[in-house]
Protein backbone atom coordinates (compact mmCIF):
# COMPACT_ATOMS: atom_id res chain seq x y z
CA UNK A 1 0.00 0.00 0.00
CA UNK A 2 1.08 3.53 -1.07
CA UNK A 3 2.83 5.71 1.85
CA UNK A 4 0.33 7.94 2.13
CA UNK A 5 -2.63 5.77 1.46
CA UNK A 6 -2.14 4.14 4.95
CA UNK A 7 -1.63 7.47 6.07
CA UNK A 8 -4.85 8.24 4.85
CA UNK A 9 -6.64 5.57 6.41
CA UNK A 10 -5.07 5.72 9.76
CA UNK A 11 -6.17 9.20 10.40
CA UNK A 12 -9.43 8.17 9.06
CA UNK A 13 -9.92 5.32 11.56
CA UNK A 14 -8.28 7.65 14.32
CA UNK A 15 -10.82 10.07 13.73
CA UNK A 16 -13.69 7.47 13.69
CA UNK A 17 -12.50 6.11 16.79
CA UNK A 18 -12.45 9.29 18.15
CA UNK A 19 -15.99 9.92 17.35
CA UNK A 20 -17.28 6.72 19.01
CA UNK A 21 -15.44 7.37 22.58
CA UNK A 22 -16.22 10.84 21.83
CA UNK A 23 -19.71 10.49 21.50
CA UNK A 24 -19.79 8.07 24.48
CA UNK A 25 -18.57 10.23 27.26
CA UNK A 26 -21.05 12.93 26.06
CA UNK A 27 -23.97 10.84 26.14
CA UNK A 28 -22.93 9.45 29.74
CA UNK A 29 -21.69 12.90 30.93
CA UNK A 30 -25.14 14.18 29.82
CA UNK A 31 -26.61 10.82 31.74
CA UNK A 32 -25.03 11.85 34.41
CA UNK A 33 -25.84 16.00 34.20
CA UNK A 34 -28.50 16.71 37.41
CA UNK A 35 -32.11 17.13 35.65
CA UNK A 36 -34.35 14.25 34.97
CA UNK A 37 -35.80 14.96 31.17
CA UNK A 38 -38.83 13.83 32.26
CA UNK A 39 -39.33 16.17 34.88
CA UNK A 40 -37.85 18.89 32.26
CA UNK A 41 -40.51 17.86 29.67
CA UNK A 42 -43.76 17.10 31.72
CA UNK A 43 -43.20 19.87 34.68
CA UNK A 44 -45.64 20.40 37.01
CA UNK A 45 -48.05 18.41 36.12
CA UNK A 46 -45.67 15.35 36.18
CA UNK A 47 -47.25 12.04 37.63
CA UNK A 48 -45.35 8.72 38.28
CA UNK A 49 -47.40 7.60 35.40
CA UNK A 50 -46.94 9.87 33.27
CA UNK A 51 -43.62 9.99 33.51
CA UNK A 52 -42.85 5.96 33.37
CA UNK A 53 -44.99 6.70 30.08
CA UNK A 54 -42.21 9.29 29.02
CA UNK A 55 -39.86 7.57 29.50
CA UNK A 56 -40.90 4.38 28.07
CA UNK A 57 -41.29 6.61 24.72
CA UNK A 58 -38.28 7.88 24.53
CA UNK A 59 -36.40 4.47 25.31
CA UNK A 60 -35.13 5.83 28.62
CA UNK A 61 -36.08 2.61 30.74
CA UNK A 62 -33.93 0.76 28.60
CA UNK A 63 -30.42 0.18 30.43
CA UNK A 64 -27.67 2.36 29.86
CA UNK A 65 -25.47 0.71 27.22
CA UNK A 66 -28.91 -0.31 25.01
CA UNK A 67 -30.03 3.75 25.32
CA UNK A 68 -26.62 4.69 23.77
CA UNK A 69 -26.35 1.84 21.16
CA UNK A 70 -29.59 3.09 20.27
CA UNK A 71 -28.71 6.32 20.06
CA UNK A 72 -25.67 5.88 18.07
CA UNK A 73 -27.14 3.95 15.72
CA UNK A 74 -29.17 7.28 14.98
CA UNK A 75 -26.09 9.35 15.13
CA UNK A 76 -24.45 7.67 12.23
CA UNK A 77 -27.59 7.64 10.41
CA UNK A 78 -27.89 11.48 11.04
CA UNK A 79 -30.83 10.70 13.03
CA UNK A 80 -30.48 12.40 16.79
CA UNK A 81 -33.79 11.70 17.95
CA UNK A 82 -36.13 13.96 19.32
CA UNK A 83 -36.11 17.94 20.72
CA UNK A 84 -37.49 17.97 24.07
CA UNK A 85 -38.36 21.56 24.99
CA UNK A 86 -36.89 24.16 22.72
CA UNK A 87 -38.90 22.93 19.95
CA UNK A 88 -40.84 20.19 21.22
CA UNK A 89 -40.81 16.36 19.37
CA UNK A 90 -39.54 18.27 16.07
CA UNK A 91 -36.62 15.90 15.00
CA UNK A 92 -33.14 17.28 15.62
CA UNK A 93 -31.93 16.57 12.11
CA UNK A 94 -34.13 19.26 10.99
CA UNK A 95 -33.47 22.02 13.17
CA UNK A 96 -29.33 20.90 12.64
CA UNK A 97 -29.96 20.58 9.13
CA UNK A 98 -31.63 24.06 8.62
CA UNK A 99 -28.68 25.49 11.12
CA UNK A 100 -26.00 24.12 9.97
CA UNK A 101 -25.47 25.61 6.23
CA UNK A 102 -25.60 29.39 8.25
CA UNK A 103 -22.87 28.26 10.88
CA UNK A 104 -21.01 26.69 7.65
CA UNK A 105 -20.89 29.68 6.31
CA UNK A 106 -19.76 32.25 8.71
CA UNK A 107 -16.67 29.92 9.62
CA UNK A 108 -15.82 29.70 6.31
CA UNK A 109 -16.01 33.52 5.41
CA UNK A 110 -14.24 34.12 8.59
CA UNK A 111 -11.36 31.63 7.56
CA UNK A 112 -11.45 33.10 4.31
CA UNK A 113 -10.93 36.83 5.61
CA UNK A 114 -8.73 35.83 8.48
CA UNK A 115 -6.45 34.02 5.74
CA UNK A 116 -6.32 37.11 3.38
CA UNK A 117 -5.35 39.70 5.90
CA UNK A 118 -2.72 37.24 7.48
CA UNK A 119 -1.14 36.49 4.05
CA UNK A 120 -0.47 40.27 3.43
CA UNK A 121 0.76 41.24 7.15
CA UNK A 122 2.65 37.94 7.36
CA UNK A 123 4.21 38.60 4.35
CA UNK A 124 4.79 42.69 4.55
CA UNK A 125 6.19 42.16 8.01
CA UNK A 126 8.61 39.25 6.90
CA UNK A 127 9.86 41.47 3.85
CA UNK A 128 10.57 44.37 6.29
CA UNK A 129 11.65 42.49 9.13
CA UNK A 130 12.58 45.16 12.35
CA UNK A 131 10.67 48.10 10.34
CA UNK A 132 8.05 49.43 10.76
CA UNK A 133 5.82 47.39 9.32
CA UNK A 134 6.88 44.43 11.03
CA UNK A 135 6.38 46.57 14.56
CA UNK A 136 3.39 47.07 13.72
CA UNK A 137 1.98 43.54 12.57
CA UNK A 138 3.33 41.95 15.57
CA UNK A 139 1.65 45.01 17.71
CA UNK A 140 -1.31 43.86 16.04
CA UNK A 141 -0.98 39.97 16.27
CA UNK A 142 -0.60 40.56 20.17
CA UNK A 143 -3.43 42.96 20.39
CA UNK A 144 -5.93 40.54 18.25
CA UNK A 145 -5.61 37.52 20.47
CA UNK A 146 -6.42 40.16 23.20
CA UNK A 147 -9.86 40.90 22.68
CA UNK A 148 -12.24 39.12 23.50
CA UNK A 149 -14.45 37.97 20.71
CA UNK A 150 -17.71 38.65 21.87
CA UNK A 151 -16.39 42.41 22.63
CA UNK A 152 -15.11 42.61 19.44
CA UNK A 153 -18.39 42.14 17.78
CA UNK A 154 -19.84 44.70 19.51
CA UNK A 155 -17.37 47.02 18.97
CA UNK A 156 -18.12 46.35 15.58
CA UNK A 157 -21.79 46.90 15.60
CA UNK A 158 -20.79 50.18 17.66
CA UNK A 159 -18.73 51.24 15.31
CA UNK A 160 -19.99 50.40 11.96
CA UNK A 161 -23.97 49.74 12.78
CA UNK A 162 -25.32 51.55 14.89
CA UNK A 163 -23.19 55.17 14.02
CA UNK A 164 -22.88 54.49 10.28
CA UNK A 165 -25.06 51.91 9.23
CA UNK A 166 -22.84 50.18 7.06
CA UNK A 167 -23.75 46.99 8.23
CA UNK A 168 -26.85 45.15 10.04
CA UNK A 169 -26.43 44.49 13.81
CA UNK A 170 -28.74 41.83 14.16
CA UNK A 171 -29.79 38.88 11.68
CA UNK A 172 -28.32 36.85 9.24
CA UNK A 173 -30.10 36.30 5.46
CA UNK A 174 -29.06 32.37 4.79
CA UNK A 175 -27.23 32.09 1.81
CA UNK A 176 -29.61 29.82 0.26
CA UNK A 177 -32.02 33.17 -0.16
CA UNK A 178 -29.16 35.53 -1.11
CA UNK A 179 -25.47 35.03 -1.38
CA UNK A 180 -25.01 38.19 -1.41
CA UNK A 181 -27.46 39.20 1.32
CA UNK A 182 -25.68 36.45 3.38
CA UNK A 183 -22.21 38.13 3.07
CA UNK A 184 -23.23 41.55 3.58
CA UNK A 185 -25.35 40.15 6.84
CA UNK A 186 -22.48 38.01 7.74
CA UNK A 187 -19.60 40.15 7.22
CA UNK A 188 -19.49 41.63 10.91
CA UNK A 189 -19.82 38.31 13.19
CA UNK A 190 -17.09 36.60 10.25
CA UNK A 191 -14.70 39.82 11.02
CA UNK A 192 -15.31 39.33 14.71
CA UNK A 193 -14.18 35.85 14.77
CA UNK A 194 -11.44 36.39 12.03
CA UNK A 195 -9.85 39.14 14.11
CA UNK A 196 -8.00 36.37 16.89
CA UNK A 197 -7.50 33.87 13.69
CA UNK A 198 -5.95 36.33 11.44
CA UNK A 199 -3.02 37.30 14.45
CA UNK A 200 -1.86 34.12 15.02
CA UNK A 201 -1.47 33.13 11.66
CA UNK A 202 0.09 36.15 10.68
CA UNK A 203 2.31 35.62 13.51
CA UNK A 204 3.32 31.70 12.20
CA UNK A 205 3.70 32.69 8.39
CA UNK A 206 6.07 35.64 8.96
CA UNK A 207 7.85 33.39 11.64
CA UNK A 208 8.15 30.98 8.65
CA UNK A 209 8.78 32.76 6.12
CA UNK A 210 11.54 34.82 8.37
CA UNK A 211 12.83 31.38 8.73
CA UNK A 212 12.99 29.87 5.30
CA UNK A 213 14.43 33.46 3.76
CA UNK A 214 17.73 32.29 5.63
CA UNK A 215 17.72 28.77 4.13
CA UNK A 216 20.92 27.52 2.30
CA UNK A 217 18.63 26.68 -0.69
CA UNK A 218 17.49 30.25 -0.82
CA UNK A 219 20.71 31.89 -0.60
CA UNK A 220 22.41 29.50 -3.50
CA UNK A 221 19.44 30.75 -5.66
CA UNK A 222 20.02 34.05 -4.76
CA UNK A 223 23.21 34.10 -6.16
CA UNK A 224 22.34 31.97 -9.51
CA UNK A 225 20.80 35.26 -9.80
CA UNK A 226 17.03 33.87 -9.86
CA UNK A 227 14.92 37.07 -9.86
CA UNK A 228 13.63 38.03 -5.92
CA UNK A 229 9.96 37.58 -6.97
CA UNK A 230 10.75 33.79 -8.05
CA UNK A 231 12.69 32.93 -5.35
CA UNK A 232 10.20 34.22 -3.00
CA UNK A 233 7.11 32.62 -4.44
CA UNK A 234 8.90 29.21 -5.65
CA UNK A 235 11.08 28.37 -2.59
CA UNK A 236 10.20 30.38 0.36
CA UNK A 237 6.66 30.99 0.03
CA UNK A 238 6.08 27.22 -0.93
CA UNK A 239 7.82 26.15 1.89
CA UNK A 240 6.50 28.08 4.71
CA UNK A 241 2.97 27.72 3.54
CA UNK A 242 2.79 24.27 5.26
CA UNK A 243 3.08 25.35 8.97
CA UNK A 244 0.63 27.96 7.70
CA UNK A 245 -2.08 25.59 6.73
CA UNK A 246 -1.16 23.61 10.01
CA UNK A 247 -2.06 26.48 12.31
CA UNK A 248 -5.32 26.69 10.40
CA UNK A 249 -6.42 23.47 11.34
CA UNK A 250 -5.31 23.96 15.15
CA UNK A 251 -6.78 26.88 15.12
CA UNK A 252 -10.87 25.59 14.11
CA UNK A 253 -10.59 24.86 17.65
CA UNK A 254 -11.10 28.21 18.74
CA UNK A 255 -12.95 29.45 15.65
CA UNK A 256 -15.99 26.87 16.46
CA UNK A 257 -16.07 27.92 19.73
CA UNK A 258 -16.08 31.41 19.00
CA UNK A 259 -18.86 30.88 16.67
CA UNK A 260 -21.07 29.92 19.59
CA UNK A 261 -21.08 33.32 21.22
CA UNK A 262 -21.26 35.54 17.97
CA UNK A 263 -24.14 33.49 16.79
CA UNK A 264 -26.01 34.24 19.70
CA UNK A 265 -24.87 37.96 19.59
CA UNK A 266 -25.82 38.55 16.08
CA UNK A 267 -29.18 36.65 15.96
CA UNK A 268 -27.68 34.26 13.46
CA UNK A 269 -29.18 30.76 13.63
CA UNK A 270 -26.61 28.27 13.56
CA UNK A 271 -25.48 25.41 15.45
CA UNK A 272 -23.86 27.17 18.38
CA UNK A 273 -27.16 29.29 19.44
CA UNK A 274 -29.17 26.38 19.47
CA UNK A 275 -26.70 24.75 21.55
CA UNK A 276 -27.26 27.86 23.53
CA UNK A 277 -30.56 28.26 23.40
CA UNK A 278 -30.69 24.08 24.25
CA UNK A 279 -28.88 24.90 26.98
CA UNK A 280 -30.83 27.23 28.94
CA UNK A 281 -33.70 24.87 27.79
CA UNK A 282 -32.41 22.12 29.31
CA UNK A 283 -32.84 20.47 25.93
CA UNK A 284 -30.35 17.64 26.82
CA UNK A 285 -30.94 15.68 23.44
CA UNK A 286 -30.25 19.00 21.63
CA UNK A 287 -27.33 19.83 23.68
CA UNK A 288 -25.65 16.58 23.17
CA UNK A 289 -26.12 16.79 19.17
CA UNK A 290 -24.48 19.68 19.13
CA UNK A 291 -21.56 18.97 20.79
CA UNK A 292 -21.34 15.50 18.80
CA UNK A 293 -21.69 17.66 15.72
CA UNK A 294 -18.93 20.23 16.89
CA UNK A 295 -16.66 16.78 17.49
CA UNK A 296 -17.45 15.68 13.90
CA UNK A 297 -16.69 18.68 12.44
CA UNK A 298 -13.71 19.45 14.12
CA UNK A 299 -12.45 16.30 13.20
CA UNK A 300 -13.29 16.51 9.37
CA UNK A 301 -11.88 19.10 9.14
CA UNK A 302 -8.75 17.97 10.88
CA UNK A 303 -8.77 15.07 8.75
CA UNK A 304 -8.72 17.91 5.58
CA UNK A 305 -5.59 19.76 6.79
CA UNK A 306 -3.72 16.41 6.90
CA UNK A 307 -4.56 15.85 4.08
CA UNK A 308 -3.54 19.15 2.43
CA UNK A 309 -0.28 18.75 3.96
CA UNK A 310 0.50 15.44 2.82
CA UNK A 311 -0.24 16.47 -0.47
CA UNK A 312 1.97 19.55 -0.05
CA UNK A 313 4.53 18.01 1.46
CA UNK A 314 4.54 14.19 0.50
CA UNK A 315 7.28 13.60 2.84
CA UNK A 316 5.05 13.70 5.77
CA UNK A 317 3.18 10.41 4.94
CA UNK A 318 5.66 8.69 6.36
CA UNK B 1 15.66 33.38 34.75
CA UNK B 2 16.77 36.66 36.12
CA UNK B 3 15.05 39.91 36.64
CA UNK B 4 17.85 41.42 34.49
CA UNK B 5 16.57 39.61 31.45
CA UNK B 6 13.42 41.77 31.49
CA UNK B 7 14.76 44.78 31.27
CA UNK B 8 16.66 43.29 27.94
CA UNK B 9 13.02 42.12 26.53
CA UNK B 10 10.51 44.94 25.98
CA UNK B 11 7.63 42.70 25.39
CA UNK B 12 8.16 40.64 28.63
CA UNK B 13 8.91 44.19 30.72
CA UNK B 14 5.74 45.58 29.45
CA UNK B 15 3.99 42.86 29.71
CA UNK B 16 4.81 42.52 33.72
CA UNK B 17 4.18 46.16 34.11
CA UNK B 18 0.79 45.81 32.90
CA UNK B 19 -0.17 42.68 34.75
CA UNK B 20 1.51 44.26 37.83
CA UNK B 21 -0.59 47.57 37.69
CA UNK B 22 -3.43 45.43 37.11
CA UNK B 23 -3.08 43.34 39.93
CA UNK B 24 -2.96 46.52 42.01
CA UNK B 25 -5.82 48.27 40.46
CA UNK B 26 -7.71 44.95 41.27
CA UNK B 27 -6.99 44.87 44.85
CA UNK B 28 -6.74 48.13 45.74
CA UNK B 29 -9.40 50.11 43.45
CA UNK B 30 -12.19 48.86 45.40
CA UNK B 31 -11.15 49.61 48.69
CA UNK B 32 -9.72 53.35 47.67
CA UNK B 33 -13.17 53.29 45.47
CA UNK B 34 -15.91 56.10 47.32
CA UNK B 35 -18.09 54.11 45.76
CA UNK B 36 -19.93 50.34 46.73
CA UNK B 37 -20.10 48.17 43.89
CA UNK B 38 -23.53 47.24 45.32
CA UNK B 39 -25.19 50.29 46.33
CA UNK B 40 -28.32 51.67 43.79
CA UNK B 41 -28.26 55.30 43.20
CA UNK B 42 -31.64 56.10 40.83
CA UNK B 43 -30.71 59.70 40.90
CA UNK B 44 -27.21 59.34 38.83
CA UNK B 45 -28.71 56.52 36.61
CA UNK B 46 -26.56 55.50 33.23
CA UNK B 47 -24.84 58.51 33.82
CA UNK B 48 -21.59 58.88 30.94
CA UNK B 49 -18.25 58.67 32.06
CA UNK B 50 -17.10 61.89 34.11
CA UNK B 51 -14.18 62.48 36.93
CA UNK B 52 -16.63 61.28 40.04
CA UNK B 53 -16.89 57.85 38.00
CA UNK B 54 -14.58 57.21 35.40
CA UNK B 55 -16.52 54.34 33.94
CA UNK B 56 -19.94 56.29 34.40
CA UNK B 57 -23.11 54.09 36.11
CA UNK B 58 -24.73 51.58 35.26
CA UNK B 59 -28.73 51.14 35.01
CA UNK B 60 -28.74 51.17 38.94
CA UNK B 61 -26.58 53.73 39.45
CA UNK B 62 -23.82 51.69 40.30
CA UNK B 63 -20.58 53.14 39.55
CA UNK B 64 -19.16 50.98 36.54
CA UNK B 65 -15.16 51.05 38.14
CA UNK B 66 -15.52 49.72 41.10
CA UNK B 67 -18.22 46.66 40.04
CA UNK B 68 -15.25 46.11 36.75
CA UNK B 69 -12.27 46.13 39.56
CA UNK B 70 -14.36 44.05 41.79
CA UNK B 71 -15.54 41.73 38.92
CA UNK B 72 -11.74 41.40 37.61
CA UNK B 73 -11.03 39.88 41.09
CA UNK B 74 -13.95 37.38 40.30
CA UNK B 75 -12.92 36.32 37.00
CA UNK B 76 -9.15 36.47 37.76
CA UNK B 77 -9.91 33.89 40.53
CA UNK B 78 -12.07 31.73 38.62
CA UNK B 79 -9.16 31.59 36.27
CA UNK B 80 -6.47 31.07 37.80
CA UNK B 81 -8.01 28.60 40.42
CA UNK B 82 -8.90 26.51 37.59
CA UNK B 83 -5.84 27.52 35.37
CA UNK B 84 -3.81 25.91 38.78
CA UNK B 85 -5.69 22.86 39.03
CA UNK B 86 -5.48 21.83 35.37
CA UNK B 87 -1.51 22.57 35.87
CA UNK B 88 -1.38 20.14 38.83
CA UNK B 89 -3.65 17.26 37.17
CA UNK B 90 -1.98 17.99 33.84
CA UNK B 91 1.74 18.14 34.52
CA UNK B 92 1.37 15.15 36.44
CA UNK B 93 -0.07 12.98 34.26
CA UNK B 94 2.06 14.40 31.86
CA UNK B 95 5.50 13.78 33.46
CA UNK B 96 4.65 10.20 34.11
CA UNK B 97 3.24 9.45 30.56
CA UNK B 98 6.28 11.08 29.45
CA UNK B 99 9.10 9.37 31.20
CA UNK B 100 7.01 6.12 31.37
CA UNK B 101 5.44 5.91 27.52
CA UNK B 102 4.62 2.41 26.79
CA UNK B 103 0.54 1.78 27.51
CA UNK B 104 -0.05 4.59 30.12
CA UNK B 105 1.27 7.10 27.62
CA UNK B 106 -0.82 5.89 24.22
CA UNK B 107 -3.86 5.87 26.13
CA UNK B 108 -3.63 9.21 28.17
CA UNK B 109 -2.67 10.93 24.98
CA UNK B 110 -5.80 9.42 23.10
CA UNK B 111 -7.99 10.82 26.11
CA UNK B 112 -5.82 14.25 25.25
CA UNK B 113 -6.53 14.50 21.97
CA UNK B 114 -10.14 12.67 22.57
CA UNK B 115 -10.54 16.68 24.82
CA UNK B 116 -8.69 18.44 21.48
CA UNK B 117 -11.53 17.43 19.30
CA UNK B 118 -14.02 19.64 21.13
CA UNK B 119 -14.11 23.14 20.43
CA UNK B 120 -12.60 25.18 23.76
CA UNK B 121 -15.64 27.20 24.18
CA UNK B 122 -17.99 24.18 23.71
CA UNK B 123 -16.57 21.75 25.50
CA UNK B 124 -16.97 24.78 28.61
CA UNK B 125 -20.41 25.51 27.41
CA UNK B 126 -21.41 21.55 27.29
CA UNK B 127 -19.66 21.01 31.18
CA UNK B 128 -21.94 23.92 32.56
CA UNK B 129 -24.80 22.49 31.47
CA UNK B 130 -23.64 18.80 32.61
CA UNK B 131 -22.51 20.12 36.00
CA UNK B 132 -24.90 23.21 36.49
CA UNK B 133 -23.95 26.90 36.34
CA UNK B 134 -22.21 28.95 39.55
CA UNK B 135 -18.50 30.33 40.27
CA UNK B 136 -17.08 26.68 41.10
CA UNK B 137 -18.43 24.82 37.81
CA UNK B 138 -16.81 27.53 35.61
CA UNK B 139 -13.92 27.12 37.28
CA UNK B 140 -13.74 23.37 36.67
CA UNK B 141 -14.99 23.75 32.99
CA UNK B 142 -11.24 26.20 32.56
CA UNK B 143 -9.54 23.31 34.51
CA UNK B 144 -11.41 20.63 32.15
CA UNK B 145 -10.62 22.63 29.07
CA UNK B 146 -6.95 23.21 29.97
CA UNK B 147 -5.69 20.10 31.80
CA UNK B 148 -5.18 18.07 28.18
CA UNK B 149 -2.99 21.07 27.30
CA UNK B 150 -0.68 21.03 30.45
CA UNK B 151 -0.40 17.39 29.73
CA UNK B 152 0.36 17.22 26.32
CA UNK B 153 3.12 20.23 26.88
CA UNK B 154 4.47 18.44 29.45
CA UNK B 155 4.53 14.66 27.80
CA UNK B 156 6.44 15.96 25.25
CA UNK B 157 8.86 17.95 26.39
CA UNK B 158 9.25 15.15 29.74
CA UNK B 159 10.34 12.31 26.57
CA UNK B 160 12.81 15.28 24.68
CA UNK B 161 14.95 15.82 28.72
CA UNK B 162 14.53 12.34 29.92
CA UNK B 163 16.88 11.10 27.38
CA UNK B 164 19.56 13.72 28.63
CA UNK B 165 22.68 12.30 30.83
CA UNK B 166 21.66 13.96 33.60
CA UNK B 167 18.53 12.21 33.94
CA UNK B 168 20.05 8.98 32.62
CA UNK B 169 23.22 9.69 35.41
CA UNK B 170 19.99 9.91 38.01
CA UNK B 171 18.45 6.71 37.15
CA UNK B 172 21.64 4.75 37.03
CA UNK B 173 22.63 6.39 40.54
CA UNK B 174 19.22 4.56 41.66
CA UNK B 175 16.80 7.56 42.51
CA UNK B 176 13.48 6.79 42.93
CA UNK B 177 11.19 7.53 40.26
CA UNK B 178 9.34 10.77 42.20
CA UNK B 179 12.77 12.18 42.68
CA UNK B 180 13.67 12.27 38.94
CA UNK B 181 10.57 13.32 37.73
CA UNK B 182 10.08 16.68 40.52
CA UNK B 183 13.77 17.37 41.19
CA UNK B 184 15.46 16.53 37.39
CA UNK B 185 13.15 16.76 35.05
CA UNK B 186 10.23 19.15 36.39
CA UNK B 187 13.08 22.38 37.13
CA UNK B 188 14.18 21.26 33.02
CA UNK B 189 10.60 21.65 31.54
CA UNK B 190 9.06 24.55 34.11
CA UNK B 191 9.45 27.47 31.36
CA UNK B 192 7.27 26.34 28.73
CA UNK B 193 4.80 25.24 31.33
CA UNK B 194 4.88 28.96 32.83
CA UNK B 195 4.30 30.15 29.41
CA UNK B 196 1.45 27.89 28.82
CA UNK B 197 0.03 29.38 32.05
CA UNK B 198 0.47 32.91 31.90
CA UNK B 199 -1.68 32.54 28.06
CA UNK B 200 -3.94 30.45 30.11
CA UNK B 201 -5.02 32.61 32.41
CA UNK B 202 -5.78 34.43 30.12
CA UNK B 203 -8.06 32.67 28.47
CA UNK B 204 -8.93 31.46 31.58
CA UNK B 205 -10.30 34.47 31.79
CA UNK B 206 -12.59 34.71 28.20
CA UNK B 207 -14.24 31.74 28.83
CA UNK B 208 -15.31 33.27 31.76
CA UNK B 209 -16.48 36.00 30.56
CA UNK B 210 -17.93 34.38 27.54
CA UNK B 211 -19.71 31.62 29.83
CA UNK B 212 -21.19 34.23 32.38
CA UNK B 213 -22.29 36.69 28.76
CA UNK B 214 -24.48 34.47 27.30
CA UNK B 215 -25.49 33.97 31.03
CA UNK B 216 -24.41 30.05 31.67
CA UNK B 217 -21.81 30.85 34.12
CA UNK B 218 -21.68 32.92 37.10
CA UNK B 219 -25.00 34.18 37.83
CA UNK B 220 -25.47 37.67 39.24
CA UNK B 221 -25.67 39.19 41.98
CA UNK B 222 -22.04 37.84 42.03
CA UNK B 223 -20.59 40.41 39.67
CA UNK B 224 -17.48 39.10 37.36
CA UNK B 225 -16.71 40.44 34.43
CA UNK B 226 -18.75 39.08 32.08
CA UNK B 227 -21.90 39.20 34.45
CA UNK B 228 -21.14 43.19 33.98
CA UNK B 229 -20.50 42.82 29.61
CA UNK B 230 -24.17 40.75 29.59
CA UNK B 231 -25.60 43.99 32.22
CA UNK B 232 -24.23 46.41 29.43
CA UNK B 233 -25.31 44.12 26.58
CA UNK B 234 -28.81 45.07 27.40
CA UNK B 235 -28.61 48.65 27.43
CA UNK B 236 -25.84 48.87 24.53
CA UNK B 237 -27.47 51.59 22.93
CA UNK B 238 -28.18 54.01 25.25
CA UNK B 239 -25.24 53.35 27.65
CA UNK B 240 -22.18 52.00 25.49
CA UNK B 241 -19.56 52.83 27.83
CA UNK B 242 -20.24 50.31 29.96
CA UNK B 243 -19.75 47.35 27.82
CA UNK B 244 -17.06 49.22 25.64
CA UNK B 245 -14.72 50.01 29.00
CA UNK B 246 -15.07 46.92 30.46
CA UNK B 247 -13.55 44.84 27.44
CA UNK B 248 -10.91 47.45 27.34
CA UNK B 249 -10.14 46.50 30.76
CA UNK B 250 -10.51 42.93 29.55
CA UNK B 251 -8.40 43.50 26.55
CA UNK B 252 -5.50 45.02 28.89
CA UNK B 253 -5.32 42.74 31.09
CA UNK B 254 -5.38 40.00 28.49
CA UNK B 255 -2.25 42.08 26.35
CA UNK B 256 0.07 42.08 29.97
CA UNK B 257 -0.62 38.26 30.24
CA UNK B 258 0.19 37.48 26.58
CA UNK B 259 3.42 40.16 26.48
CA UNK B 260 4.29 38.42 29.61
CA UNK B 261 3.88 34.83 28.10
CA UNK B 262 5.82 36.17 24.70
CA UNK B 263 8.67 37.18 27.02
CA UNK B 264 8.70 34.33 29.03
CA UNK B 265 8.53 32.27 26.02
CA UNK B 266 11.91 34.32 24.27
CA UNK B 267 13.44 33.60 27.70
CA UNK B 268 13.20 29.95 27.94
CA UNK B 269 14.00 29.74 24.35
CA UNK B 270 16.53 31.89 23.58
CA UNK B 271 17.34 30.44 20.13
CA UNK B 272 13.32 31.11 19.31
CA UNK B 273 14.46 34.49 18.96
CA UNK B 274 17.45 34.77 17.24
CA UNK B 275 15.81 32.62 15.03
CA UNK B 276 12.80 34.98 14.68
CA UNK B 277 14.96 38.08 13.72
Amino acid sequence: MPAHLKYFLSRFLGALATIVVGSFLVFMVMKAAPGDPALTVLGDFATPETIVEFNKKHGLDNPLIIQYLDWFNGVIRFNFGQSLTISSGQDISDLLAYRLPNTITIGIYSIVIATLVSLVLGTAAALNRGKLTDTATTSFSILGVSMPDFWLGYMLILGLSINIGLFPAYGFISPFESISGSLHSGFLPALAIAAPMAAVFSRTLRASLVENLNRDHVIVAKSIGHSYKFIFLHHVFRNSIIPFVVVIGLQVRYLLGGVVIIEKIFGINGIGSLMVEAAFARDYFVVQACAVVFLATVLVINFIVDMICVLLDPRRAS
Amino acid sequence: MNYKFLLKNHSALAGAVITLLFLLAIIFWPVISPWSSSAHDFLNVLKQPSFQHPFGTDSLGRDVATRVFEGAQVSLLISLSGVIIAMIIGVSIGLYAGYRGGYFDLIVMRVVDLFFGFPAFVLALFLMVALGFGVTNVSLAIMLVYFPIFARITRNTTEVVKNDHFVQAAMIMGQSTRRILCLEILPNISAPILVQASVAVAFGIVIESGLSFIGLGVQPPTASLGVIMADGQEYFRRAPWVMTLTGLVITALLLGLNLLGDGLRDLSDPRLKTRES
